[in-house]
């Protein structure tokens, strides 16, 4: 797999604030990178330098493994934070700029207005779009140059939830194609439904890396109901293979052992007469282990 | 150089602001230039005596006068471009365009390159209107003729072209040091035909300077150093001693101030985070 950035002790101070703490990242190409953290744990910070808009305090970055970085972003589809665009241009005048600066050709403009669903407006000058349409006029541009790369920064921020729901369709899709997408935000379940590795920041410091998949297995917590809660109370008693058995909620949850699974308590449970009407085996989600690491590191 | 300037094209094509600026600027340009007839015959007509001469037989439109006498009016509307460039540095500034620049790819230096294209172009759009606006005057009005009359003293277009780059540089620092566009715009224009004009004149003649350090560094400011570059030429015409030519020490005093304001652009955008 090709490198497509690498990171090592990038370090900003603020004065005396520390908002990047020697963090060490490496990415991949076709990775989805879920970067995330509170507000103000320093994803944008991150971002921004390695787009040369923040000056480091220390530490160095390399894009395509040494590339220069002017070259470099011209590759790089990026949105930071708010949408930038000139207010007295059209959307379509504003994308000949981004294509010039990106030495890319104009003929993808109405491509990727029409992907953002701009194409109606597109004549219409910057200042009269609202929110959600500036949001969308900037992911316009970053796909612009058809990029090997894109960072989006709260790419959804703003939008309402159809527009939220477009945009992580959109994500994945691009995802699909084999670009390489680092996506910092606090919206969980975005960074759960499309990112294959994540990191969790917090006060400039990397408290966790991984890829994602390996904390959203399964976990031993099994929940059970039956009509008659009464037999199931007791009936579970006999059940070796559970640890832990908790009442919650009119069900019963079970902390499974080594050796059990959700099969074979069904199966115990309905050699004895009892049918279950519910059986739900839990997973992780991001967003408890999310917590669970802060929570570990506050 | 060629695709900075595209940038900068694009950027100003579709900007209504920036197309009535520069035609206000070129229609003061053009009375700047070539209003000085119907000035003089109106000096006739309200009867101005100087010392018996008819005012319209002054050869203002002369070959090769004409090249110092329109260069030296039209400098000083110079500063309506320096406005121009305010407000063209602003917009980066102000609408995080620069910054959003920078993350597309492009470098601080290509933004400055950029810049400098637009200062480059106004420049030549206002040298060229001069220039075009002196042959035509001349055509009609010179009372000599010839191409070595026509051309000769025509370095005095070049000073101008430079005088207008030197100070427009500078508007490119003051919209950088001063964010607030009116704010910028007010400071350099009260700077330019006030505060520095006033304060030379006190250093270059009032008797408390006399033979001091403070004389002698007059010449030394900035707008003083570019203005010297052209300097009056009406003393001619009541027979007083004028510097008929672009002296060598404005050129020089002009030139390191322009390396200044460079270098300060430079120094002030590497080190900025653009936030």
């Amino acid at each position: 797999m090709g490198m497509i950035l690498e990171v090592k002790e990038l370090t900003k101070h603020f004065g005396k604030i520390q908002a990047v703490n020697g963090l060490n990242l490496t990415i991949t190409s076709g990775m989805v990178y879920g970067l995330l953290g509170p507000n103000g744990s320093g994803k944008t910070t991150t971002l921004g330098m390695l787009l040369d808009v923040v000056a480091p305090t220390s530490g160095s970055y390399s894009w395509f493994g040494g590339k220069p970085n002017v070259e470099s972003r011209q590759q790089i589809g990026a949105i930071l934070e708010t949408p930038c665009f000139y207010p007295y241009l059209s959307a379509v005048q504003n994308l000949r700029i981004v294509a010039h600066i990106k030495k890319a050709s104009t003929s993808r403009i109405d491509e990727v207005l029409d992907q953002v669903d701009l194409s109606e407006r597109k004549n219409d000058k910057f200042k009269n779009y609202s929110l959600g349409m500036k949001q969308r006029l900037s992911i316009a541009a970053a796909l612009l140059a058809d990029p090997p790369v894109l960072i989006l920064d709260e790419p959804t921020n703003g939008l309402d939830p159809q527009g939220i729901a477009e945009i992580r369709e959109l994500i994945s899709k691009i995802a699909k194609q084999g670009k390489t997408i680092v996506l910092a935000s606090h919206l969980l379940d975005e960074v759960q439904k499309v990112c294959t590795d994540f990191c969790v920041l917090k006060n400039g410091n990397k408290l966790h890396e991984g890829p994602v998949n390996d904390i959203l297995n399964e976990t031993n917590t099994v929940e059970i109901a039956a009509e008659d809660m009464e037999s199931l109370t007791i009936s579970i008693a006999d059940f070796s293979g559970a640890t832990k058995v908790k009442a919650v909620n009119g069900s019963l949850q079970l902390e499974l052992g080594q050796d059990a699974t959700s099969t074979d308590v069904n199966r115990f449970l309905f050699d004895r007469g009892i049918v279950l009407k519910k059986l739900v085996t839990q997973t992780n989600s991001l967003e408890q282990e999310f917590l669970k690491i802060l929570r570990e590191n506050g | 150089m060629v695709r900075a300037f595209q940038l900068e094209w694009l950027k100003l094509r579709n900007y209504r602001v920036f197309w009535i600026l520069v035609a206000m600027y070129l229609v003061a340009l053009f009375f700047a230039t070539s209003s000085l007839m119907f000035f003089l015959n109106w000096l006739k007509s309200v009867g101005a005596d100087l010392d018996g001469i008819d005012p319209t037989i002054i050869p203002i439109y002369d070959f090769p006068d004409i090249w110092q006498n329109t260069t030296y009016l039209a400098s000083f509307l110079k500063v309506l471009l320096g406005f121009i460039v305010i407000i063209s540095v602003n917009n980066d500034l102000s609408y995080n365009m620069l910054r959003q620049n920078v993350i597309d790819g492009i470098s601080k230096r290509e933004f400055i390159i950029s810049k400098m294209a637009l200062i480059m172009f106004l420049a030549a759009v206002s040298s060229g209107f001069v220039f075009l606006a002196g042959l035509i005057n001349g055509s009609i009005y010179s009372h000599t003729g010839g191409m070595s009359q026509m051309f000769n003293e025509i370095e005095f277009i070049f000073g101008y072209f430079y005088d207008i780059v030197v100070y427009c540089t500078l508007a490119f620092l003051v919209a950088l040091l001063i964010k607030k566009s009116g704010f910028a715009i007010i400071s350099l224009f009260l700077y330019t035909i006030m505060f520095e004009p006033i304060l030379v004149a006190m250093l270059e003649n009032a008797e408390y300077f006399d033979g001091t350090i403070w004389q002698a560094i007059a010449p030394f400011f900035p707008i003083s150093a570019i203005n010297d570059l052209i300097h009056i030429p009406f003393g001619r015409y009541v027979f007083q001693e004028i510097t008929d030519y672009i002296p060598l020490s404005a050129l020089a005093i002009s030139t390191v101030w322009l390396a200044i304001y460079i270098s300060a652009i430079y120094y002030r955008l590497a080190k900025r985070d653009l936030k």
